[in-house]
C-alpha cells in the first residue's frame, strides 16, 4: 500500500512546524527544536501514533496468541514483544500490541486475524499515541486525571484504563534509564484535545512538545 | 501600636508595605494581615454592618470578620482579617454609601426600629409596591462592585493521594499526623492559616509553654519524612469516599484521602450584649493572634468578660503584653481553675463572679468602646440591670464558649449529639474512615487534646492498614469551656447574634412569636447563618436562644443542615480550568482549509457548511444542495457510530437489538436499522450490512455512538450470546459521495465493479480505494447515487484528497450538515432526535414497514405490541406550503392548531429547492394525516399558516436515482 498514513496529531503538531520524518509510512515529529532535550528532562510529550498496532479480541483470544508464541501478560497488564514493542492486556479477553520502530509482529498478527481465527476478533486501532517524559510528569497526571500513578509498581507492568480531562485513555508506565516514561494510547478523534490540553499545561510547567528523536525508544519503552 | 518583638510572631519587620485604605497611606509589615496593618495604625472602624452600616471593626480576625470585607481593584469582598497584605493596594471598604466614614447609609441605624425581622418578606406582600421594594433593596443590598471587565482566570485544579488527610494543623492534629505517619502512614496535614500551630500558639496564659510545645511537634511534623504539611489551604468541603477540596490561593485540589482526621478545632463565639459589636470589642482569640501573630496591641485598656479558662489566658496575655486590664468579668459564679485565677489576681485584675457586661458604652463618635457596663447576673441568665457598674476601657475582649468545627463532620454524615457537659455538639456516630479529635470533639484540655490527637492518629492509620487500633481511652473536661447563656437582654436592643445580618436577641423572640419555631424556619426567616460567615460565630447562639424560647434544650432545637463549601471558595477555582472534551474526525482540517463553518454536534466539531467569499450562509448551503443534486458532493459522516459484530450468534443478537429483520439479511447487503427501548420508543438509527455469515458491520447516530455501543455491551454481557462487538467510531473514517456523478469520481479510484448488478443499492464492497483498503456502502440518504466509503482514520486524508482531487472535473463540492438535512427532507428521511422524540414508536414515525412484529423477540416488541392496539394520537406526515408563499416562516416546534386546540408540531421545515417551496415534517393528528389536507400552524406572534398535507418522498418519489450508476445511463 502506497497511500500515505497520518497522524489523529499530524495537523496540530503542524502547527508548530517540527522537523518531519517518515516513520511506518507517516510523517513524524523528530524535533521541534533545540529545546526539546530540556523539555523532555523536564516535561515532554511525543507523539508515537506512527507506531503500527492492532487489536484483538474474543473468547479464545488468549489461546490464540500463545499459539502464536506470544506471551499473554496478566489482566491490565503488558508484556514486551520478543522483536520489540508490547502487548497489552485490556480486558479478560481483549488485547492490543503495538510494534517498536522495529518488529513485526503487530502486521504478522493483523494478516492471521484475516483469516478470522474461530472466536478471536480483530479490532482496528487508530489511537492517537502519547508518551511522556520528565521529572514533572506527576505534576501533569495529577492536573489531568483522578488516578493515583504514585501506588503503581513499574516493574510489574500495570496498565491503567481511566479517563484524563473527559477522555478514555490506556496508560501504562515504563521504567527506563533516565526515569519514568508513561506511554498514553486514546481514540484519535480525541488525539488534538487532548494534545491540546496536555501542551497547554506542560508548558505552565516549563515542559512541551518533544520530537521523536528524543524517545530512544528501543531503549526507553521497552 | 506595634509592640515589640514576639517569639513566634508572623511578620517580618525588615519588610515594610505601603497600602490605601479609603484613600489614606498606611504602613505594616509582610506578614500583616491588612485588618492588623489598620489596627496597628490606630484605625478602629473597618467596615460598615449589612443593614443598619453600623460601624464594625476587629472581631475574630479569623476568617469571619464578615464586616471587614474590602474591594482591591478588580477582586471583590477580599477578607482582611486574613488577607495578607500587599504592596500599594488600593483598598475600599464595601457596603458603604459614599466612603466609610462618611456613608449616608449610617442613618439606617437609627431607623432600626421600622426594620424589624422578616421585613423584606413582609414588603413584598403588597404587589403594587414590589418593583419599589425590589429596586431598593436591589440598591441596598450587594457587597462591592463588581467590574464586568475583570480577566477570566484559568486556575490549575490538581488531584492528590494520601493515607491519612489530617485536617487541622494544630497541636491536637499535629499530634494525630505524627501518630498516623509513625504507624506507616503517608499524612498530608492542611491548615487555613498562613502558619501551622493553632490556638497552642497564640494562647499562652502569659507564658511560653505552649508555643514551644507547638514549636516541637511542628518540628517533629516537618521532618518526617511521611508527612506534608500544608498550610493557607483550607478542607472546604467533604464529599463521598474521603474526596476533600483543598482550596489554597492558587487553585483547589481535589484530595483522595483513605482517611480522614478531623482536627478542625472551634469557632470562639461572642457574648450577647448591647452593643457587643462596637469596634474595639472582640473575640479573645482574636486580640491574642494580633498579639502574638502580629505584635500589634489590641487596646490600651480593657475589661475581659469570660466564662472560661480560656479567658483567664486571654487576661494573662493581654496583661503581660502591657494592656491595661481592668477587671475580668467571669459569668459564672465558680470554676474549676484557681491557678489562673491567682495568676490574674496577681497582676492586679480585678474579678467580677457572677457578672456579665449589660452593655458595651460607646465613644462620643459611636465609632469606639468607652466603657463597660457590668452587672450581677444569676445562674438563670438573668442580669441585675439595677446593680450597674461603669468600668472605663477601650476594648473589650470576650471568652465565653465555642462552637466545633464539626462542618465537615455533619457533610461526612456524622450523628452528633450535643453534650451537657461541654455545652457543645460533639460526634456520637463517625463514618468509617472519618475520626474526630481536640475541640471539634469536645476536648479542650491541652494535654487531652494531645492524647486525643495520638489515639486518632493510630485509628486512623490502622483504617488504612498500618498499625493496630488504640486503646479506647475517656477523657472528659473538668468544666465547660462554653457557658450555656452568653446572652444578655437590654431594652434598648443592639445586642446582636448574627454580625453578617445585624439579627438582635429581640428578632429571634419576635421570630418564634410569629411561629416561626424550628431551626431550619428561624434560619429561613431571620436569616441568621445566611450571611457570608455562615453561621460561623452565630447559629450556636441562635440555636440557644430557640431552645430558651420553646423550651427545649439545644439538643433537641439541632442544627441546621452544613452544606459544602463551609469556606467561601472563589469561583474562578470552582471553574477552575475548562476541560470540555472534543472530537473532530480525521478530515477536520481539510473542512477547515474548504471554509468549513463548524457546528458542535455532540462532541463533535462538523462542517455546518463551507463559507463561500461573497455569498450568504443560505447561498452556501443551497449551492452545496445543488451540486448534489445535479453533479456531486462529499460529505464527512465519520462522526457516525461504527461497530462491528462477530460470532456465531451476530445475526441474533441484531435480531434482538433491532426492530427488522437481518438473520435473512444477504452477504454483501445492507438493510435500515431503527432500535427502540423497552418501551417501545425510537432512540437511534442506522445502517445494518452483512460482510460474513457471522461479520456485520453497522452504524449508529452521530449522539448514539458512545451510548448505544455501552448500551449493546451491557446486553451482550446480559444475554451471553456467542459473539463480539467491536467499537470502531473513531477507528474507521467515512465520508458519504453522492450525486449522479460520483460513480464517475469513484470508478478511476478503484476496481470495483460500480455496475447496478455487481453493485446493487443498498449493497455493501470491500475493495480498495486509491490503494486504501475501504468498505463503500450503497446508500441513498441525501437521494441521490451514493457511496459511503469507509476507511481506516489513518488514511482518511488521503482518501478525501483522491476523492477531491477524482471529483473535479466533475464539479464537485463539500457539503455540510445542514444541506444534508435539506436533501434528506426532501426525501423524506427522519433524523433521529429531530423528527422523533422522547415518545415516538414507530408506528407514529410511519416505520411500520421496518417493524418485524413476528419476530421471537426484540426490544420493545411487548410495548409495541400493547401500543398497536391503542389508537394512535399522532403520525409524522409530510407537508407543503404554498408555492408562493412568501409571508413568515413557520419554524421546527411550531404548533398545528385545529378548531383551536394543539393538533400537532412541525419537526422539520426547509425551502425546497427541488420543489421551489417550503416543505416539511409534522407531527398531526391521524384524522389530519390525510393526503392534500389541510393544517393550520401557529406562527410565534400568534398569526397563522395554512398548510397542506403532502405525501413523501417529496424528491424522486420513486427512488430512481439512487438505483442506477451514471456510467449505466451512459451506457
Amino acid at each position: 500500500m502506497n497511500a500515505l498514513r497520518k497522524s489523529p496529531l499530524h495537523d496540530v503538531i503542524a502547527k508548530q512546524q517540527p522537523e518531519w520524518g517518515m516513520v511506518n509510512d507517516t510523517p513524524t515529529a523528530l524535533q521541534f527544536d533545540q529545546g526539546d532535550g530540556q523539555r523532555s528532562a523536564t516535561l515532554g510529550i511525543a507523539d508515537l501514533s506512527c507506531l503500527w498496532r492492532h487489536g484483538l479480541k474474543g473468547p479464545r483470544s488468549v489461546d490464540w496468541l500463545e499459539t502464536q508464541g506470544i506471551a499473554v501478560p496478566a489482566v491490565n497488564c503488558w508484556a514486551p514483544l520478543a522483536d520489540g514493542g508490547l502487548i497489552a492486556r485490556l480486558g479478560k479477553t481483549e488485547f492490543m500490541l503495538e510494534d517498536g520502530l522495529t518488529g513485526n509482529t503487530v502486521r504478522h498478527i493483523q494478516n492471521l486475524l484475516a483469516d478470522r481465527p474461530d472466536g478471536v476478533y480483530p479490532v482496528l486501532r487508530q489511537d492517537a499515541a502519547f508518551a511522556l517524559t520528565g521529572t514533572a510528569l506527576q505534576q501533569l497526571l495529577r492536573q489531568t486525571c483522578s488516578f493515583n500513578f504514585i501506588t503503581l509498581d513499574a516493574a510489574t507492568r500495570p496498565l491503567v484504563l481511566t479517563t484524563m480531562v473527559g477522555v478514555p485513555v490506556t496508560i501504562l508506565p515504563q521504567a527506563t534509564s533516565d526515569g519514568m516514561l508513561y506511554r498514553l494510547w486514546c481514540d484519535g478523534t480525541y488525539g488534538e484535545y487532548l494534545w491540546r490540553t496536555l501542551l497547554d499545561i506542560a508548558h505552565e510547567l516549563d515542559g512541551g512538545a518533544i520530537g521523536l528523536n528524543y524517545l530512544l525508544l528501543e531503549g526507553k519503552s521497552q | 501600636m506595634r509592640l515589640t518583638a514576639i517569639p513566634g510572631e508572623w511578620i517580618d519587620r525588615s519588610a515594610e508595605v505601603e497600602f490605601q485604605f479609603e484613600g489614606n497611606t498606611y504602613r505594616g509589615y509582610r506578614g500583616d494581615t491588612i485588618s492588623s496593618a489598620l489596627w496597628c495604625a490606630e484605625v478602629r472602624m473597618l467596615g460598615r454592618s449589612f443593614k443598619y452600616h453600623r460601624p464594625r471593626g476587629i472581631l475574630s480576625l479569623a476568617n469571619h470578620d464578615i464586616n471587614a470585607l474590602m474591594q482591591s481593584g478588580q477582586r471583590l469582598n477580599v477578607r482582611a482579617d486574613v488577607e495578607p497584605l500587599a504592596a500599594q493596594q488600593q483598598l475600599t471598604s464595601v457596603n458603604t454609601f459614599g466612603g466609610l466614614q462618611a456613608d449616608s447609609g449610617r442613618w439606617l441605624n437609627h431607623l432600626a426600629k421600622f426594620l424589624p425581622v422578616g421585613f423584606y418578606y413582609k414588603a413584598f406582600h403588597t404587589k403594587a409596591l414590589f418593583p419599589l421594594w425590589e429596586r431598593l433593596f436591589r440598591r441596598l443590598t450587594g457587597l462591592g462592585r463588581l467590574d464586568f471587565a475583570t480577566p477570566h482566570l484559568r486556575t490549575p485544579k490538581d488531584y492528590d493521594f494520601c493515607d491519612v488527610l489530617v485536617i487541622g494543623a494544630g497541636a491536637t492534629g499535629l499530634n494525630a499526623a505524627l501518630a498516623a505517619a509513625d504507624a506507616g502512614a503517608t499524612v498530608v496535614i492542611v491548615d487555613e492559616n498562613a502558619r501551622a500551630g493553632g490556638s497552642g500558639a497564640y494562647q499562652r496564659g502569659g507564658k511560653a509553654d505552649s508555643y514551644t510545645q507547638i514549636n516541637a511537634l511542628l518540628n517533629s511534623v516537618v521532618k518526617h519524612p511521611r508527612i506534608r504539611l500544608l498550610t493557607s489551604t483550607v478542607a472546604a468541603a467533604y464529599y463521598a469516599d474521603h474526596w476533600i477540596p483543598l482550596v489554597d490561593e492558587q487553585k483547589m485540589t481535589k484530595m483522595r484521602a483513605n482517611s480522614v482526621i478531623v482536627a478542625t478545632g472551634a469557632f470562639e463565639q461572642p457574648a450577647v450584649f448591647h452593643n457587643n459589636d462596637l469596634p474595639g470589642v472582640m473575640l479573645a482569640s482574636a486580640a491574642q493572634r494580633l498579639i502574638y501573630r502580629y505584635a500589634v496591641q489590641p487596646m490600651r485598656c480593657a475589661v475581659v468578660l469570660a466564662a472560661n479558662a480560656d479567658g483567664y489566658r486571654a487576661a494573662l496575655d493581654l496583661a503581660a503584653q502591657g494592656v491595661n486590664v481592668v477587671a475580668l468579668i467571669d459569668m459564672r459564679s465558680d470554676h474549676q481553675q484557681a491557678e489562673l485565677a491567682t495568676a490574674v489576681q496577681a497582676c492586679s485584675i480585678n474579678i467580677f463572679h457572677a457578672h456579665c457586661i449589660l452593655e458595651a458604652e460607646a465613644t462620643v463618635d459611636g465609632n469606639g468602646v468607652a466603657a463597660a457596663i457590668i452587672c450581677p447576673f444569676d445562674a438563670d441568665g438573668n442580669a441585675d440591670v439595677a446593680s450597674t457598674m461603669r468600668i472605663p476601657c477601650d476594648g473589650i475582649v470576650m471568652s465565653v464558649g465555642w462552637a466545633p468545627t464539626a462542618n465537615l463532620l455533619y457533610q461526612a454524615g456524622t450523628r452528633m449529639r450535643f453534650a451537657d457537659d461541654v455545652q457543645q455538639f460533639v460526634p456520637e456516630h463517625l463514618p468509617e474512615g472519618v475520626f474526630a479529635c481536640g475541640r471539634v470533639n469536645g476536648v479542650y484540655d491541652t494535654v487531652h487534646k494531645l492524647m486525643d490527637g495520638a489515639r486518632v492518629g493510630r485509628d486512623a492509620a490502622a483504617h488504612v492498614g498500618y498499625g493496630s487500633v488504640s486503646n479506647a481511652v475517656t477523657i472528659a473536661e473538668t468544666e465547660s469551656p462554653s457557658h450555656a447563656w452568653p446572652v444578655v437582654a437590654h431594652p434598648k436592643g443592639k445586642n446582636f447574634i448574627d454580625f453578617d445580618e445585624d439579627l438582635q436577641l429581640k428578632d429571634f423572640d419576635n421570630a418564634v412569636q410569629e411561629g416561626f419555631d424550628n431551626i431550619e424556619l428561624l434560619k429561613r426567616y431571620t436569616t441568621v447563618g445566611m450571611g457570608p460567615s455562615q453561621g460561623k460565630h452565630s447559629n450556636m447562639n441562635a440555636l440557644r436562644i430557640l431552645a430558651r424560647l420553646t423550651g427545649k434544650s439545644p439538643g433537641q432545637v439541632g442544627t441546621t443542615t452544613a452544606r459544602p463549601f463551609f469556606h467561601p471558595v472563589p469561583l474562578s477555582h470552582l471553574a477552575g480550568r475548562g476541560f470540555s472534551p472534543e472530537r473532530l474526525t480525521p478530515l477536520h482540517h481539510q473542512h477547515a482549509q474548504l471554509g468549513a463553518v463548524f457546528m458542535p454536534a455532540g462532541v463533535w466539531q462538523r462542517p455546518e457548511y463551507y463559507a463561500q467569499a461573497g455569498l450568504t450562509r443560505t447561498e452556501c448551503i443551497r449551492g452545496e444542495v445543488a451540486c448534489v443534486r445535479n453533479q456531486v458532493g462529499i460529505i464527512d459522516v465519520g462522526t457516525l457510530g461504527k461497530i462491528e459484530i462477530y460470532g456465531p450468534d451476530a445475526a441474533e443478537f441484531l435480531e434482538r437489538v433491532y426492530i427488522s429483520r437481518y438473520a435473512n439479511l444477504k452477504v454483501g447487503m445492507t438493510r435500515y436499522a431503527i432500535m427502540c427501548d423497552e418501551s417501545g420508543v425510537i432512540i437511534d438509527d442506522g445502517v445494518v450490512a452483512r460482510l460474513g455469515e457471522q461479520h456485520f458491520y453497522f452504524t449508529t447516530t452521530t449522539s448514539g455512538a458512545a451510548p448505544i455501543y455501552r448500551e449493546l455491551t451491557r446486553l451482550n454481557t446480559l444475554w451471553q450470546l456467542d459473539c463480539g462487538l467491536v467499537n470502531l467510531t473513531g477507528a474507521m473514517a467515512a465520508v458519504n459521495l453522492a450525486g449522479p456523478k460520483a460513480a464517475e469520481v469513484l470508478a478511476p479510484l478503484t476496481e470495483l465493479d460500480l455496475s447496478l448488478a455487481e453493485f446493487p443499492y443498498m449493497g455493501i464492497r470491500e475493495a480498495t480505494v486509491a490503494g486504501i483498503p475501504a468498505r463503500l456502502m450503497r446508500v441513498g440518504f441525501v437521494g441521490e447515487l451514493g457511496y459511503e466509503i469507509h476507511v481506516p482514520a489513518a488514511y482518511a486524508d488521503a482518501l478525501w484528497q483522491a476523492l477531491w482531487q477524482g471529483g473535479q472535473s466533475q464539479g464537485m463540492r463539500a457539503f455540510g450538515v445542514e444541506a444534508q438535512r435539506l436533501l434528506r427532507l426532501e426525501k423524506g428521511h427522519i433524523i433521529i432526535g429531530q423528527d422523533t422524540d422522547g415518545l415516538t414508536t414507530p408506528l407514529q414515525a410511519n416505520l411500520n414497514w421496518a417493524l418485524k412484529m413476528d419476530k421471537a423477540f426484540f426490544i420493545g416488541q411487548r410495548s409495541l405490541q400493547i401500543v398497536a392496539l391503542q389508537a394512535l394520537q399522532q403520525r409524522l406526515a409530510g407537508f407543503v406550503l404554498d408555492p408562493g408563499y412568501n409571508g413568515t416562516v413557520p419554524q421546527e416546534c411550531h404548533l398545528i392548531i385545529e378548531q383551536g386546540e394543539i393538533a400537532g408540531r412541525i419537526t422539520s421545515i426547509a425551502w425546497s429547492p427541488s420543489l421551489q417551496r417550503h416543505i416539511g415534517l409534522a407531527f398531526v393528528r391521524p384524522d389530519l394525516a390525510v393526503e392534500n389536507g389541510a393544517i393550520a400552524i401557529r406562527l410565534s406572534d400568534g398569526s397563522m399558516v395554512s398548510a397542506q398535507i403532502y405525501p413523501t418522498p417529496f424528491y424522486d418519489p420513486k427512488n430512481i436515482r439512487q438505483q442506477h450508476p451514471a456510467q449505466e445511463h451512459a451506457a
